[in-house]
């Protein structure tokens, strides 16, 4: 893991693949949430965070990630996350994240059932 | 401007406040302030799995079906698909007057307000589940993973996560200094002494005086792990993260990393615990193994000589020992007797006796014994061993033929000749230990042997044997033993002797090696 956060995109058959490496906190949060929003202006609705590189998740870094779910809810768009680590994961369902969005154990299960939900 | 488009309550902020807060009385007063801002009598919202909708909220006096497919639109009601959601509302003979208006964006504004506190509310008691279970996790890594590297990994990463920190270092007791093991977002210090006076006045909670610990961190909070009151590691972490900035920690960020500190101790004890178990488990293999090896250095049996029986009986105080006895083949069809007793026990005590075999095989098989080969042994020991470590050793040349015996007694215990009278000679030093000085010159005795007469080499395990109040076997109860002893099979006097000394010490562990070699003249 490094230590700020790096944010690349790789766009996949309509669905933007977002990969994080590093800390999910303020700054990371905020990095993931303007590529996020760069890809719902280009006109993305589908939207899959891969978080194989990031083993460590804050607070601030949660409620940024909450604030991306519901502007993709307020788009009727699509979030999902795949790669989590069992203590990310868990705490993604304890704060409620899983509720809003699909949580897939790796990106290949991630593209294949995101495209036959479209 | 119509009322609908100056209401700031709309159907995703209903559908949020169903979504993220859960909260249905708070959905249904949403749903009442969309039915007054649109001049709607009655509302019901409908949620399901997409072909099944169910009634989750309503508003108004007109009553409504549970199931949202059980109506008819022609019973006046309007539908409004909605994501996940179908809306069915009944809309009133009059607009609202513009008081009402007003009335309707106050309410509107205490919702909104009500809505955020709830949600953060909501997300404090969500995240105080996630520092609970992270604190309860770190419990379960004691029986999940004992790979130190892993947990001390583990243990930052959750301390930097719970505390919101932008930053974070874990140390870890090596030798009398903690020393760091794992950083996140930033470097630290290498080792930070213990009692150091940046470390104390952080501990006292001087949030901003660690800059020499954690370099360019504003906040710091550092907590000890101890175990049984010890330190043991120090958990530090810096600049507490809000969505505006850094800021310092709190009392209760120090109190859940306290408590978190106190899980992550049990943890990393059990994981040091585990790999000095690995360790001693590796080590007693090894020392089997030696011992193993050293048993083979052993004669397997007694050479076979007309005229005359022979024995031998070692026992190591541990796996492996510093005693040693051997037969050997001299030259001029002379057989040697050899006892040697290596400084120490154990292991090292061990490695020189291995040296002592290969250096007597090299040095004297076959070849004549005489005081210049026992300085050339000396030599080879001296070079070999360490200053503090030497070998006494007693060496008995037989010459069967005529019954010759000569000695070479280098600082040993003095070998035993007991007569068939009673009588017992002493085969006495004859120099210095093997490997004390370079130098060192030997000389021997000589003796005959006649039948009936018993020689008995052994180390100082045996005369040194004491008892729980710290007497010694001794010299004469060994003589006297032998004497009494000396017409019977050579087994039988070892096992007399081992059975004595077991007697004499009455239940005191044994302290040192013990051997015994002997031999005797029949014909």
């Amino acid at each position: 893991m490094t230590e700020s956060m790096k944010v690349t995109v790789e766009r996949k058959d309509g669905i933007a693949v977002i990969y994080t490496d590093g800390y999910i906190n303020n700054q990371g949060g905020e990095e993931i949430a303007r590529v996020a929003y760069q890809l719902i202006d280009e006109g993305y609705r589908k939207l899959l965070l891969n978080l194989e590189k990031t083993k460590i998740v804050n607070s601030i870094g949660i409620s940024i990630l909450i604030e991306i779910i519901e502007k993709m809810l307020a788009i009727q768009g699509r979030l999902g996350f795949c790669h989590l680590t069992p203590t990310i994961h868990k705490t993604f369902h304890i704060m409620g994240l899983a509720q809003y969005t699909t949580i897939y154990p790796d990106e290949t299960s991630a593209l294949a059932q995101e495209h036959v939900a479209s | 401007m119509t009322i609908e488009t100056r209401v700031p309550v709309d159907w995703q902020e209903i559908l949020s406040g169903i979504r993220v807060d859960q909260d249905w009385n708070l959905v249904e007063r949403c749903l009442g302030l969309w039915c007054q801002g649109r001049g709607v009598d009655a509302a019901g919202l409908y949620a399901g799995d997409g072909t099944r909708h169910r009634r989750v909220a309503s508003w108004g006096d007109v009553p409504l079906p549970d199931e949202e497919s059980a109506v008819l639109l022609s019973d006046g009601l309007a539908r409004l698909e909605l994501p996940n959601a179908v809306l069915l509302y009944r809309r009133g003979r009059e607009l609202p007057t513009p008081g009402a208006h007003e009335l309707l964006l106050t309410q509107a504004e205490e919702i909104r307000k009500l809505r955020e506190r709830l949600r953060v509310q909501r997300f404090q008691q969500s995240y105080r589940q996630v520092e609970l279970e992270a604190v309860y996790e770190v419990g379960l890594a004691i029986t999940s993973t004992l790979n130190l590297e892993e947990l001390a990994e583990g243990i930052l990463l959750r301390a930097v996560s719970l505390s919101d920190a932008r930053r974070g270092a874990l140390y870890l007791l090596e030798d009398s200094a903690f020393s760091l093991r794992r950083t996140i977002g930033g470097d630290a210090r290498s080792t930070v002494s213990p009692g150091e006076d940046q470390l104390e006045r952080l501990l006292a909670d001087c949030g901003d005086c660690a800059q020499d610990i954690l370099p360019g961190a504003r906040y710091t909070m550092a907590v000890r792990i101890e175990v049984e009151s010890k330190a043991v590691g120090l958990l530090l972490v810096g600049d507490k993260e809000s969505r505006r900035g850094v800021g310092p920690f709190r009392d209760a960020d120090r109190r859940t990393l306290n408590l978190f500190a106190n899980q992550a101790a049990i943890a990393l004890e059990n994981a040091r615990l585990h790999r000095q178990a690995l360790e001693k488990e590796r080590l007693e293999r090894e020392m089997e193994l030696a011992a193993d090896i050293q048993r083979e250095l052993l004669p397997t049996g007694t050479p076979w000589l007309p005229g005359f029986e022979f024995s031998g009986w070692n026992r190591p105080t541990w796996q492996v020992g510093g005693d040693y006895y051997d037969f050997l083949k001299l030259g001029g069809d002379r057989l040697g007797l050899l006892v040697a007793d290596v400084t120490g026990k154990g292991m090292p005590a061990a490695l020189l006796v291995s040296t002592l075999h290969s250096s007597l095989r090299l040095l004297f098989d076959g070849a004549e014994v005489g005081a210049d080969l026992l300085s050339r042994l000396n030599e080879h020991i001296v070079r070999s061993s360490s200053s503090n470590k030497f070998i006494t050793m007693i060496l008995a040349e037989l010459e069967p033929a005529t019954g010759r015996l000569r000695s070479f007694n280098a600082g040993h215990n003095p070998g035993l000749l007991v007569r068939p009278s009673g009588e017992i000679a002493h085969l006495r030093s004859g120099g210095m230990p093997m490997g004390l000085l370079s130098g060192a010159s030997y000389h021997s005795q000589s003796f005959d042997m006649h039948p009936g007469d018993l020689l008995c080499l052994y180390s100082d395990g045996i005369t040194e044997c004491t008892t729980p109040a710290d007497e010694e076997f001794g010299l004469e109860r060994l003589e006297q033993l032998l004497r009494d002893e000396r017409e019977r099979p050579l087994p039988e006097i070892a096992r007399s002797v081992d059975g004595a000394m077991l007697d004499f010490a009455a239940g005191s562990p044994q302290s040192d090696d013990q051997t015994l070699v002997l031999l005797r003249r029949t014909a």
